[in-house]
């Protein structure tokens, strides 16, 4: 078993709505500070607990993921586990060097060229002169800044910053590290570069890393917890389970609706394609669950005003991190939609669904397909879960023949 | 393996507080060379005059002065030296400690953004504002040396008390303007009241003019330290002896106790600030 680099103890943390109270708290916190007086386990008024009794440990060669909603307290717990704010409750301990990559090209001036803003960059985040002679050559290597090393930074490009920012922090060797949701940048080549630079650094050390990116978490984490208002709301090393609450939590928000003539949505069911109607369909929190690679049907019940003699209709799905995955439309399959009766009522089949676990969002589209004029797009009209998968980085597991050689 | 533990701030010892700050003033010390120099250099890049910056708001004062003395606006007692030199002592001084009041907040606002994201000795911060301010001395120190050579003013050997004495006077207002640090960065009022209340001071220490021999102001300059401060600091470039010894020592020893409870406060301080600190 290798050593605990990472304890987090009974860690909280609270936090006042007001602004004029927080500064008028921290006043207080300040003096209290000095003349070392016991901070109150209560809150005060406006307060809230932003973390709350947080336990964990990270071992070297273990990579903790962090997820949760916006202000679950992710960042504050970060904060925290960086050393930037103290617990008001609790402990934490750390074991050897800390690195942090929460954000690149801290300390740059645009003014300055990037061999200058090298050695900022690299005394911020607690590199010696010497240390940074020694790595110069190889940041400038890594960052594939090339000639323009010697130009203000200010006339880089948005991917240079981050890469010449990226190359530096590469450099550390830490045994704890701390990644915030800073792998998605550059171009194609430079974001593969990284991760592997991460892979690198993730047997060493022990690491936290925060994101949202679930495709992300579930490629690179050993371990899981899922904070929700402050508090741990999941923690294990089975981190397709934790993901699969992390969807459950995920609030789709209102319905998005935007309407040029008189289309209107007036119900909407969605079934398990092939289910028998006597079978009850598999349900969740009141959401349709479905095996990964079968399909569902959907029922839509349209007013459409009669001025709008032909139709097309799309239909969308989406995942939690609102990314559109797969369309279904009726002008792919040759249809044209007839409006006669100012009422339309149908069914579509949509399978396979070769998606992995997750929970989906469908969205509705309708065109008119003479002026090519959009009548009606309508978000989120109902949600379906896909079970259990394995977990896997894509968004998609498609079936395949394996055909093994014996001999 | 170096272990860190992070709890709440109440458990800290002061004597402990007090000694991670001065190894953090060590540890910190190459980063906040690093940003002095980026600081320096980004400012004088962008700009044609450069330097001369940071002579122009000490020269400024100290040409009105001398215009209004000259062309008999204002009747000032006699000086004992030239007044154009005694006037850019004055305002030299008096910017030093203006400077040195402020450059903690300073530092500190302009530096947010790596406060709320990267964990680095803080005490670098102080280090950076006051590497910044001895440059600008060193540019005024060299106006002021031009304005002695040409009015033929001569320092004796006492000129080596004024360096020591000069830095005991920068060490008392840093240290007051690192106690206010937490207060100012909470609160903008602070930053804005500094300047205006040195403005406001100013005119009761022998700044642009002597103290006078009898009268309410005399009164007044006895209670003002800065009177004391200005006036061995004169000494000390003219070829005059010291005159306030008592003051110094019980001045340098109260500055070097403020320092200290100035360094706790701040050490203790910064998780807090950076906690309502917005990036």
């Amino acid at each position: 078993m290798n050593e605990v680099l990472i304890k987090a103890e009974g860690v909280s943390k609270k936090f006042a709505k007001d602004l004029k109270k927080s500064l008028f708290y921290g006043l207080s916190d300040v003096f209290g500070g000095v003349i070392g007086r016991k901070v109150k386990d209560q809150l005060r008024k406006d307060e809230f607990w932003a973390v709350q009794d947080v336990h964990f440990e990270v071992r070297r060669g273990e990579c903790l993921g962090l997820i949760g909603h916006n202000g679950a307290g992710k960042s504050t717990l970060l904060k925290m586990l960086n050393g930037l704010i103290a617990p008001d409750k609790g402990s934490i301990t750390m074991k050897g060097r800390i690195a942090a990559l929460i954000e690149l090209g801290a300390g740059f001036n645009p003014i300055l060229t990037g061999r200058e803003n090298i050695y900022n960059n690299a005394a911020v985040i607690g590199f010696s002169k010497k240390e940074i002679d020694a790595r110069f050559d190889s940041i400038v290597a890594f960052s594939e800044i090339g000639e323009f090393i010697d130009t203000p930074v200010k006339n880089y490009s948005s991917g240079m910053k981050v890469r010449l920012g990226f190359a530096v922090a590469a450099q550390l060797e830490p045994d704890v590290l701390i990644i915030d949701e800073v792998l998605a940048v550059g171009d194609l080549g430079f974001r593969v570069k990284c991760i592997n630079r991460i892979q690198e650094l993730l047997r060493k050390s022990a690491v936290i890393f925060v994101s949202h990116s679930m495709a992300q978490v579930t490629t690179i984490c050993t371990d899981l917890i899922l904070l929700n208002k402050g508090r741990i709301e999941f923690k294990g090393a089975d981190i397709g389970a934790g993901v699969e609450k992390y969807f459950m939590k995920f609030d789709t928000g209102d319905q998005q609706i935007i309407r040029t003539k008189n289309v209107f949505l007036k119900n909407v069911s969605l079934s398990t394609w092939g289910a028998k109607d006597a079978q009850l369909p598999e349900v969740q929190e009141g959401v349709l669950q479905i095996e990964s690679g079968g399909g569902i049907t959907l029922k839509l019940n349209l007013d459409v005003e009669q001025s709008v003699k032909r139709l097309k209709i799309r239909i969308g799905i989406f995942n939690v991190e609102y990314r559109l995955l797969a369309e279904v439309d009726t002008d792919q399959e040759g249809l044209t939609v007839l409006n006669e009766k100012g009422n339309l009522q149908f069914e579509v089949d949509i399978r396979p669904l070769h998606l992995r676990y997750g929970k989906y969002s469908i969205h509705l589209h309708v065109m008119d397909q003479d002026t090519q004029e959009r009548l009606l797009r309508q978000s989120d009209i109902a949600h379906f879960l896909v079970k259990n998968t394995i977990p896997v980085g894509s968004d998609f597991i498609l079936p395949a023949t394996w055909r093994f050689q014996t001999s | 393996m170096e272990i860190k533990i992070y709890n709440d701030s109440s458990r800290y010892h002061l004597g402990e507080v007090l000694k991670e700050s001065l190894k953090g003033f060590k540890r910190s010390f190459y980063l906040a060379r690093q940003l002095a120099r980026r600081d320096i250099r980004a400012q004088y890049r962008q700009s044609v005059l450069g330097v001369v910056w940071a002579v122009v708001p000490v020269l400024m004062t100290a040409l009105v002065w001398i215009f209004l003395q000259a062309s008999g606006t204002i009747q000032l007692s006699s000086t004992g030296m030239p007044y154009p030199v005694f006037v850019l002592m004055g305002t030299t001084c008096w910017s030093v400690w203006t400077e040195c009041l402020s450059l903690s907040i300073i530092s500190v606002n302009a530096n947010k953004s790596i406060i709320t994201k990267i964990n680095f000795d803080k005490e670098a911060l102080i280090t950076l504002g006051f590497m910044k301010m001895g440059f600008n001395f060193l540019i005024k120190l060299g106006l002021l040396i031009v304005f002695m050579a040409l009015y033929h003013v001569v320092p004796g050997w006492s000129v080596f008390a004024f360096f020591p004495l000069l830095f005991i006077t920068m060490l008392c207002c840093m240290s007051i303007g690192i106690l206010l640090a937490p207060i100012g960065i909470l609160y903008n009022d602070i930053g804005k009241a500094i300047p205006l209340s040195m403005q406001m001071l100013m005119y009761v220490s022998p700044v642009v003019y002597m103290s006078p021999k009898s009268g309410l102001m005399k009164q007044l300059m006895q209670y003002n330290p800065f009177y004391y401060m200005m006036d061995d600091l004169r000494n000390t470039l003219t070829g005059a002896s010291i005159e306030h010894g008592t003051f110094w020592l019980i001045f340098g020893l109260m500055t070097i106790l403020l320092f200290a409870f100035s360094l706790i406060v701040y050490r203790v301080s910064m998780p807090i600030i950076t906690e309502r600190m917005s990036a």
